[in-house]
């Protein structure tokens, strides 16, 4: 951030001069004429150039610069910025699919918190575990999950991915999602309403603001 | 015809079935018809149940082309069941046909050869009772994981799942895992 | 085309994953196609990611309890799926159920039918390339009738709400004038999918001569429902064995032609005309007044020992369900016999043949839900 005056950086260098004892290199430019040298301030089309501006040492320059500009930290804009615009992968199981692409839908819309549903987990931020998992569905739920890059969250939706639901007893089903992958929000019920999984989202948010501090996620 | 087949029930009032027809269709094979509540049932055994069901289908008073259902059913001490659920899509008639398997030796030969139909049935019975169906095109499982094919789970043997608690004296498995 | 220096070439076909995990909303089925070019050459579905026991489980339970599985074995017409299986303990419990409950059940079962055949409409569209707009239409009309079950049951979407005997609460009292002000709405809504879609050019070149099945083949692979009365095949357990009051209404069948994709999209057209019939016929006849469960009902039914197997017609084909009673009030064994299962055993008959984008159709028009397949 040193502030050098800018007539003293270019006074600095000299009209270049043809070398005496260089190799012979055939130059584009005629010989006779001699290259013409720009000094700053004297060719008429130039534009006007900056004036440094005068700096107090020991106070902010962006400060100085710009005055009127709030100045937010870092991980405050940053947590605001992921937090306003989840992007879910479509993660349908069963019955709580429908509730969730109902909470999509016009009715009860998603889209004004700028949840936009993804099919490719690639580039989405959160995934929705919507319905039950079965043992036979375990390994594509956890390759789905480390598909997703970072940061990412996970809403477990329903009684089945909470805990196995409903269907708990029976040893095919996988007791809860959270057994293969770390889930931030559990929404209870069978199916939830779809009022209650917009609440889910508010609720992510919050935690994405409160953990804004921590780092390495 | 009703009264041959008894010996200490009481007959069973067939007239309102076609118990008669099917009697026809399936002369030579040993054949007990029961009356359930809507539908007759016909218990042949297993060695002769693929060649009844295929008579069944060919016959032109009867013609059950529709194989609506396969399935099975555990009875415990007495084996299991393999039952057919039959329907003619022309005459609109249904029929059950049911062939018992001891425990000891749970096979029996494969119905794919008379409708197309029971291909995934089969599979999805084998698996989830453990009979092996002879001459099946493709024995693979249907729904189970691949890794978990070798318990049964809607034999009356098997047990449900146990619930973790995770509250309370400490965290385990609950005490009643029936 | 395949010229003569095409064929000194030896290629491999190409397995394509069609994962459990896709954009379309059919849920938790994969398959594997192998295609050579475009063409696919064989389809190998993988089902089961969605196995979680309803049967096993429904063994524990008694027979009010169960209904709630039954529900969620079918969850877009879980009225249809209600219906099978409290028929089947009404059957063996020797129950009457009286008249008032009868007309209500076949509403509210209707109703469900068009519901999920505006789902079908909305899906199906995302998988031929309209993506999103037949969508929130459909959900549009599907959140009035929705409003309406939710009025009557109290859920959205598993409703529990019938009873071996009949109903569990009666219906409100402005029911008949919220079914009529319900089925305005929803003939609107056919009314524009028919616009959108019927005779749509590109709609049509997507989707006439895909995917065809014979009659005879389906017969053979036991379809039932829609897709096998596109081929043809006048197959409606509404009509062969009627249940509830449908021999008291008239409707008809609708029967197709061709058996490929656009005749299975055309009849579940119109038969959500024919269901919007049989609703209003249904609230002409219905008494204003009357029981809604049989006088003598026991506090813990138990049923007489013996086997049943009632067929009802759910929009996706037969729904079925074998019941065998020791006694008792659990059943001893419960089969759903599901038509979505039957009905995806001819998917490699109709998808071998055609182009990978036809073949997506192709699973799209046969209409599964995945908890009815895995059950």
């Amino acid at each position: 951030m040193a502030v050098t005056p800018a007539e003293e950086a270019v006074a600095t260098t000299d009209a270049p001069e043809a070398p005496t004892t260089a190799p012979e290199i055939p130059s584009t430019v005629p010989a006779e004429e001699p290259i013409p040298v720009i000094i700053p301030g004297e060719h008429p089309n130039e534009a006007p150039r900056l004036v440094p501006v005068p700096h107090v040492p020991g106070k902010a320059l962006y400060k100085q610069i710009l005055p009127g500009v709030m100045q937010v930290p870092l991980d405050l804009v940053l947590a605001a910025s992921r937090k306003s615009s989840l992007w879910p992968m479509t993660f349908g199981l069963a019955c709580c699919a429908i509730e969730m692409i109902g909470t999509y839908m016009a009715h009860y819309d998603l889209d004004r918190f700028g949840i936009v549903p993804w099919p490719s987990p690639r580039q989405s931020d959160v995934m929705i575990v919507a319905g039950t998992v079965t043992k036979k569905m375990a390994p594509a739920v956890k390759l789905l999950y480390e598909q997703m890059p970072n940061p990412k969250w996970v809403i477990s939706m329903g009684a089945c991915a909470t805990n196995g639901g409903p269907y708990t007893r029976y040893d095919r089903v996988l007791q809860g999602v959270d057994k293969i992958i770390p889930v931030d929000v559990y929404v209870p019920g069978c199916p939830p309403r779809p009022e209650a999984l917009i609440d889910s989202f508010l609720a992510l948010q919050e935690k994405i603001m409160e953990e804004r501090k921590s780092t390495g996620r | 015809m009703t009264s041959d087949q008894t010996e200490t029930a009481p007959a069973p009032d067939l007239s309102s079935t076609i118990w008669s027809e099917v009697d026809r269709a399936l002369a030579g094979i040993t054949a007990r018809p029961e009356k359930a509540v809507l539908d007759l049932v016909v218990y042949i055994p297993r060695d002769e149940v693929i060649e009844g069901l295929r008579r069944l289908k060919k016959d032109e008073g009867l013609a059950f082309d529709y194989l609506r259902s396969l399935t099975a059913v555990d009875l415990e001490e007495e084996g299991m069941e393999v039952v057919y659920h039959l329907y003619s899509t022309t005459k609109r008639l249904n029929v059950t046909v049911k062939a018992s398997l001891p425990n000891d030796d749970l096979t029996i030969d494969t119905a794919t050869t008379v409708w197309k139909a029971a291909n995934w049935l089969e599979r999805e019975t084998a698996e989830m009772f453990g009979i092996r169906f002879n001459g099946h095109p493709d024995p693979r499982t249907l729904l189970m994981p691949e890794d978990m094919t070798d318990t049964f789970p809607l034999r009356k043997s098997h047990p449900l799942a146990e619930i973790e608690v995770l509250q309370g004296e400490g965290m385990g498995y609950s005490e009643e895992g029936e | 085309m395949v010229t003569e220096h095409a064929q000194e070439f030896e290629t491999q076909d190409l397995l394509l994953n069609v994962g459990p995990q896709h954009p379309s909303t059919h849920g938790v089925f994969r398959m594997v196609l192998s295609v050579d070019g475009e063409v696919v050459r064989d389809v190998v579905p993988y089902i089961g990611y969605l196995h979680r026991g309803a049967e096993k489980l429904c063994e524990t339970m008694d027979y009010r309890q169960g209904i709630g599985f039954m529900d969620r074995t079918e969850y877009l017409a879980a009225f249809n799926a209600e219906l099978s299986y409290v028929m089947a303990v009404e059957a063996l419990a020797e129950l009457e159920v009286p008249e008032r409950a009868q007309w209500i059940r076949m509403i509210l079962c209707e109703l469900n039918r068009l519901s999920s055949h505006f789902m079908f409409l909305g899906a199906f569209g995302i998988d031929v390339g309209v993506f999103a707009t037949p969508f929130i239409y459909a959900w549009r009309e599907r959140e009035e009738l929705i409003d309406l079950f939710e009025e009557v049951s109290g859920d959205r979407m598993m409703y529990a709400y019938f009873r071996p005997g009949g109903l569990a609460w009666d219906v409100p009292r402005n029911f008949k004038d919220r079914v009529r002000q319900v089925l305005k709405s929803a003939r609107q809504g056919v009314a524009d999918f028919n616009h959108l879609l019927t005779e749509n050019e590109i709609f049509l070149a997507r989707t006439r001569g895909v995917g065809a099945i014979s009659a005879a083949e389906a017969i053979e692979w036991g379809m039932s429902g829609p897709s096998i009365r596109a081929s043809g095949v006048p197959l409606d357990v509404r009509k062969d064995e009627p249940y509830l009051k449908y021999d008291q209404v008239d409707f008809d069948v609708i029967v197709g032609q061709n058996g490929d994709v656009y005749d299975r999209y055309y009849c579940r057209l119109m038969e959500m005309h024919e269901s919007i019939k049989i609703v209003e016929q249904c609230l002409d006849k219905m008494p204003d007044s009357g029981p809604i469960m049989p006088e003598k009902m026991p506090r813990m039914l138990r049923t007489a020992p013996g086997e049943v197997y009632i067929r009802t017609e759910a929009p996706r084909g037969e729904y079925g369900i074998y019941l065998v009673s020791k006694g008792g009030n659990r059943p001893y064994r419960l089969k759903v016999r599901s038509a979505c299962i039957s009905n995806l055993q001819a998917l490699k008959d109709m998808s071998v043949g055609q182009y990978v984008a036809d073949a997506i159709i192709v699973l799209g028009s046969i209409d599964i839900v995945l908890s009815e397949v895995d059950r």
